[in-house]
């Protein structure tokens, strides 16, 4: 982890909320896990606050797991320090009291009904038998699960139990709620149900979320901001906008014109310094792509746009490639 | 926190929820009740088989209830022993450990709730023998000696064995894995019980006997049952059995509690 990367990490919701006293759901310090030779964390450090929702982006085995088996004190960094919800790493049954987590690849107990596990669960939690049983139907009912209460799990989908495995994750109503994977193997419409419940955790519960995934799309729909861990570093951290932006993305941006102005939007922006090389894209007519010298920043976006309508082209669309959070995802994890 | 999570919080001990969960699980949804089955299926044919030989007179009525009381105590105990194999292990195998840690319930309450939900089997194992030694040990007057000393010994043996499996359980990245070992170690405790009594002449053979449980208890059921002698006349042959039971029971609940983990994978 860089010195400036770590740096933003740390005081990214710290400088956004200066006005706020400095309290937050999660805050971690240079953790690192080693097993032996095999380093699965180095020196992760950042913070959330309550209510957001934090995205913990990362290629399989880029240690997202193992830093929320960290945090929700399931296992021991080798090194640092961390507070979950404002309790100290150093009393994790407290911690464990505090946070609802839906593992990843998480078990259910086949022969249960998912009343019968969350009821389970809640009294685990110190519910008695009336309080358990209440509950357990509020979050079957939260979750959608309510005219499936008394079917056993086996008979559930794998988006249901997912939905399950949050409801679990939600049964002692948690400050903050680590989601490993949520809709990993699930459909389109699986996906939707189970981002829709990310979302309502974090907006009407109030819960901090810390979503690790690898599915970016998934991020961009409901993270305030990033972490991308890759090889257990973390290489980027920031809002979504802003990992972005400092992606090295590939420099180039598209424009999509009439199809018989393209030769003359070529001619325009090849005449633009800034801009090293453009052409037109077979078989798509009308569209162009231009080649930056450098990282396109707003003066040279400005430049060649206004070359290209200065030659009496109208500009249908224009988008820069690498702007987006999947292009900095894979100009920080791939190669390196 | 809403009010009905956080307002309730003198629901029961940990221990106590995850032992009545197991125990449900175990006899509702597991394979107790077909485990119970097999049980009192065996029991009914060595009852069958010792009550015609001692019409025939190939059995003394005191050596049928004997048998019985010691098929009983350990097809009892090798139930608890199944169960406590497949504590830890299946629910690593399930993916449902991790779950279980991340709840504020300590290792140590979820293997004292572990290992009473697989002694419950040696509890159901002996309510089924109970009928059939009253029925083998009517008019000898031997069957409340029987039924004492098999739940004493039966017990004992079922603290061991069931420890021993949960410890095997702890460590054990599979079911299979913890099965094996466990009925591997099991058989191999049993095994002195079918050698011929001349092996057990000498300081040497008597000492291999009375250190292990399984042969201890065996000879000392044998004795009370059979030879009618009291229960206090031998009860050298308890320490082995007590001794086993009390140690491996602190053992497994210190290994529940320090090295109770997930594993690479879960």
């Amino acid at each position: 982890m860089t010195e400036a990367v770590r740096q933003h990490a740390v005081d990214a919701a710290r400088d956004s909320g200066s006005a706020q006293a400095a309290t937050y759901s999660v805050e971690a310090q240079g953790l690192c896990k080693r097993y032996g030779s095999v380093t699965a964390l180095e020196d992760l450090s950042f913070t959330a606050e309550p209510g957001e929702i934090l995205g913990v982006l990362g290629p399989n085995g880029a240690g997202k797991t193992t830093a929320i088996r960290i945090l929700t004190a399931i296992l021991a960094p080798t090194e640092g320090t961390f507070t979950v919800a404002g309790v100290p790493h150093t009393r994790p049954a407290e911690i464990r009291r505090r946070v609802g987590v839906l593992p990843e690849s998480a078990g259910h107990p086949n022969r249960q009904t998912a009343e019968e596990y969350l009821r389970y669960h809640a009294r685990l939690y110190g519910h008695s038998r009336a309080s358990a049983r209440a509950v357990a139907q509020r979050l079957l009912d939260e979750v959608g699960l309510a005219d499936r209460s008394r079917s056993l799990i086996a008979t559930y989908s794998r988006g249901m139990r997912q939905r399950l495995g949050l409801a679990r994750a939600l049964v002692n109503d948690p400050e903050v709620v680590f989601l490993d994977e949520p809709t990993l193997g699930l459909d389109p419409a699986g996906q939707r149900q189970v981002l829709g419940l990310v979302r309502r955790t974090a907006g009407e519960r109030g819960s901090t979320v810390l979503l690790s995934t690898h599915l970016l799309d998934e991020v961009e729909q409901v993270c305030s901001r990033v972490l991308i861990l890759h090889r257990g570093r973390v290489v980027s951290a920031g809002t979504v906008a802003e990992v972005a932006r400092q992606a090295a993305g590939p420099r180039r941006a598209r424009l999509r014109v009439a199809p018989d102005l393209v030769s003359r939007g070529v001619d325009a922006l090849a005449a633009t310094t800034s801009i090293e090389d453009v052409r037109a894209l077979d078989g798509q007519p009308g569209a162009l792509v231009a080649t930056f010298r450098a990282g396109p920043d707003e003066d040279t976006m400005s430049a060649g746009l206004r070359a290209v309508l200065d030659a009496g082209v109208p500009v249908l669309a224009f988008e820069v490639e690498g702007a987006r959070l999947s292009d900095a995802f894979l100009a920080m994890t791939e190669g390196r | 926190m809403s009010s009905d999570a956080r307002a309730e919080r003198h629901g029961s001990a940990a221990w106590t929820v995850v032992g009545a969960q197991e125990v449900r699980d175990l006899w509702l949804g597991g394979s107790a009740l077909l485990l119970a089955l097999a049980f009192s299926l065996l029991l009914s044919i060595m009852s069958y088989l010792a009550a015609t030989n001692t019409e025939l007179n190939f059995l003394e009525q005191r050596e049928s209830v004997s048998l019985l009381a010691q098929v009983s105590i350990g097809a009892g105990s090798l139930l608890a022993l199944l169960a406590a194999a497949d504590s830890f292990s299946g629910e690593r195998e399930r993916g449902t450990l991790e779950s279980l840690l991340l709840t504020p319930a300590s290792r140590l309450q979820l293997t004292v709730g572990k290992l009473l939900g697989a002694l419950s089997l040696w509890v159901a194992a002996f309510a089924i023998s109970i009928p059939y030694i009253l029925f083998l040990g009517r008019g000898v007057g031997v069957a409340g000696d029987a039924l004492a000393v098999g739940f004493l010994l039966g017990s004992l043996l079922a603290i061991f064995l069931a420890s021993l499996g949960q410890i095997i359980s702890i460590f054990a990245a599979s079911n299979r894995v913890s099965l094996t070992l466990s009925l591997f170690l099991l058989l191999a405790l049993f095994a002195p019980t079918q050698l011929p009594a001349s092996a057990e002449q000498g300081w040497a053979g008597e000492l291999l006997f009375r250190l292990n449980p399984v042969t201890a208890a065996e000879r000392y059921v044998g004795r009370v049952i059979m030879q009618g002698e009291a229960g206090s006349q031998d009860a050298a042959w308890l320490v082995s059995p007590i001794v086993a039971a009390a140690v491996f029971a602190v053992v497994a609940l210190f290994v529940g509690a320090r090295f109770l983990r997930l594993r690479a994978g879960g």
